[in-house]
């Protein structure tokens, strides 16, 4: 090693006193030196400045210092963003050493930089989407199986909390002020890690379905509470001069005059639980947002995290247009 | 008239309380069969209370209800009263039919579809026999052609026969009309006026609640007064719109009204 450092050390002394001669007096380590310096200090303009001072050497003799110079100005260049002007540099080596393949690589390297933005990016698309999509699959499953067990969840809830019976109501109470006042992160890790203490050990598609199931059915319980007692009190005393039954009434007259009422809550709950499935990512469930962040965690590609975000767009949009296509049908007998 | 029936209905020592308020006090009241009673009075007199606790919608504190001969609506438990099972009150309120002042049609159904939710839900009849039960009450009150519109398109008047008509199809023994016509345009008056007399004339036993003058001179068997949750005065038409009689009160209230 000692060995190498001394041959190094002699090649540039040696190379100093071949070049002495040719700077008149001034001189390019110097120079080079100066700088690196004014770089550090951030003034890459000054550099820049004193790079282009090292001339085109004339033909036959030493260029290396050339070279150097308009290496270093092309790096400074291209990490400014300045790509026109760093293939310039790399031009003014090839003109004078046509064969120069520092110079040839540097050029070939930023043409592709500069070419290949979008179809780098496409091609990464390409490469993360599959397992991406497995995960988007997996959060749609999560999110339509909640969908479908909350509301059934919210509806008793409501009806419990409505309840002239009070063991019941105060049940209800209870749910309701315990899902929605503690993190839903804290409910599922309670769920997948805390229960197998007490001899419950659930797959995570279960644990992930039952707690984000019971604090979605909270927070819809307390939405179609809302919508069952925003109906006009007639609508049931009508219903019972009929002869229904209390039941025959909610589940007649009452109930079905909440659904466009419920639609615009309701919508925004479900697009909040699209994003929300994120957090099972916590419990060893591998859907849309784990693959996104493992992607991102192998190859360190933000392309991951971007083709996620789009993903959810896409679903929460779907899921938006469907919202409010159920509520113009759940309204069409307000129209005149 | 004075036929010794048995009566239809028969109300004894009837008493509502809203907390200090006494709105019904101690009223005793016979309903004979195919009889027609118009009850008025000035706002707050109870007329409404003593309508809605007929079908149970208000529960009583004290009195007592005879439907056809057989006391209902309350049982004696521990001493205590309590409303009777809802299976036995809907029972009764099947038997009769109500009519509101606002309608309270189910906007989210058709019209035939209100007309038809008694039958079909109350008395589980297969939805073809409904139907047909439906149209024919339909048919009764003037709008066979309004079947399959939403109740959001009717004028008032509309509604309100709708809404008889969705009390005629459970073929109740027994109308209660509570202030029929008050919500509606003095030019919608009339059709449901005409709606409820052609139902007089078929027989129907009704007790009207109204301020509209009309049901009590055209369509009255009798009239009652009623004030304070008290029967002032009660009589026939005739006796009660003759000018030489009748309690001062009654002509005041009558007279503001005219």
């Amino acid at each position: 090693m000692k060995y190498i450092l001394g041959r190094a050390a002699m090649a540039l002394l040696f190379l100093c006193m071949v070049a002495a001669p040719c700077l008149g007096g001034d001189d390019y380590d110097q120079l080079f030196r100066r700088s690196s310096d004014l770089m550090a200090q951030g003034d890459l303009d000054g550099a820049l400045a004193l790079l282009k001072q090292v001339p085109a050497p004339q033909a036959g003799a030493d260029g290396s210092a050339f070279v150097s110079s308009r290496m270093q100005a092309a790096r400074i260049h291209a990490a400014q963003d300045e790509v026109a002007k760093a293939q310039a540099d790399c031009r003014e080596v090839l003109k004078v050493f046509p064969d120069n393949s520092e110079a040839r690589n540097q050029l070939a390297a930023l043409e592709r930089a500069q070419r290949s933005r979008w179809a780098t990016f496409l091609s990464d698309c390409l490469r993360f989407l599959p397992s991406l999509a497995k995960g988007a699959m997996m959060t749609l499953l999560l999110v339509l199986c909640t969908m479908l067990v909350s509301p059934l969840g919210g509806l008793l809830i409501a009806l419990g909390r409505i309840s002239r019976f009070r063991p019941v109501s105060g049940l209800c109470w209870f749910i309701i002020w315990f899902f929605r006042g503690t993190p839903l992160l804290l409910q599922l890790f309670f769920i997948y890690y805390g229960l197998p203490s007490l001899g419950i050990t659930l797959s995570p598609m279960t644990a992930a379905v039952i707690g984000l199931g019971l604090n979605y059915s909270a927070y819809l319980g307390e939405i179609i509470r809302g919508a069952i007692q925003s109906i006009d009190h007639g609508q049931m005393e009508a219903a019972k001069a009929i002869g229904m039954t209390y039941g025959q009434a909610m589940r007649r007259v009452i109930i079905p005059q909440t659904y466009k009422r419920l639609m615009p809550p309701v919508g925004n709950e479900f697009i909040a639980l699209i994003k929300d499935t994120a957090l099972v990512s916590t419990i060893a469930m591998v859907e849309l947002m784990r693959s996104a962040d493992q992607l991102f965690n192998t190859y360190f590609n933000v392309t991951a995290l971007v083709l996620a975000a789009v993903i959810y767009l896409l679903l929460t949009t779907m899921f938006t247009f469907i919202f409010e296509k159920i509520e113009y049908r759940a309204g069409i007998y307000e129209h005149r | 008239m004075n036929i010794a029936r048995e009566p239809l209905l028969d109300l004894k020592g009837i008493t509502k309380r809203f907390n200090s308020l006494t709105a019904v006090n101690n009223v005793d009241l016979q309903v004979l069969p195919g009889e027609k009673l118009v009850i008025i009075g000035p706002s707050g007199s109870g007329k409404s209370t003593l309508l809605r606790s007929i079908n149970l919608l208000d529960e009583l504190d004290e009195g007592v209800i005879r439907f056809e001969g057989q006391e209902v609506g309350y049982v004696t438990r521990h001493g205590r009263r309590h409303l009777d099972r809802p299976k036995a009150i809907c029972t009764l309120r099947a038997e009769i039919g109500m009519v509101f002042q606002h309608f309270h049609l189910f906007p989210h159904m058709t019209v035939l579809g209100n007309v038809m939710e008694g039958p079909l839900t109350v008395q589980r009849k297969p939805a073809l026999e409904a139907r047909g039960i439906a149209e024919d009450m339909l048919a009764k009150v003037g709008l066979s052609d309004k079947r399959d519109v939403y109740p959001a398109t009717l004028s008032g008047g509309q509604k309100q026969r709708v809404a008889i008509a969705r009390a005629l199809a459970m073929r109740p023994k027994l109308m209660l009309f509570d202030e029929p016509t008050s919500a509606l345009d003095p030019e919608l008056v009339g059709e449901v006026f005409d709606a409820i007399h052609t139902l007089a004339v078929e027989g129907m036993t009704m007790i009207i609640v109204t301020h509209h003058m009309g049901f009590a001179r055209e369509l009255a068997d009798r009239v009652i007064f009623m004030e304070g949750g008290r029967f002032i005065d009660q009589g026939t038409p005739q006796e009660f719109f003759g000018n030489e009689q009748g309690n001062e009160r009654i002509k005041n209230f009558l007279n503001r009204l005219m």
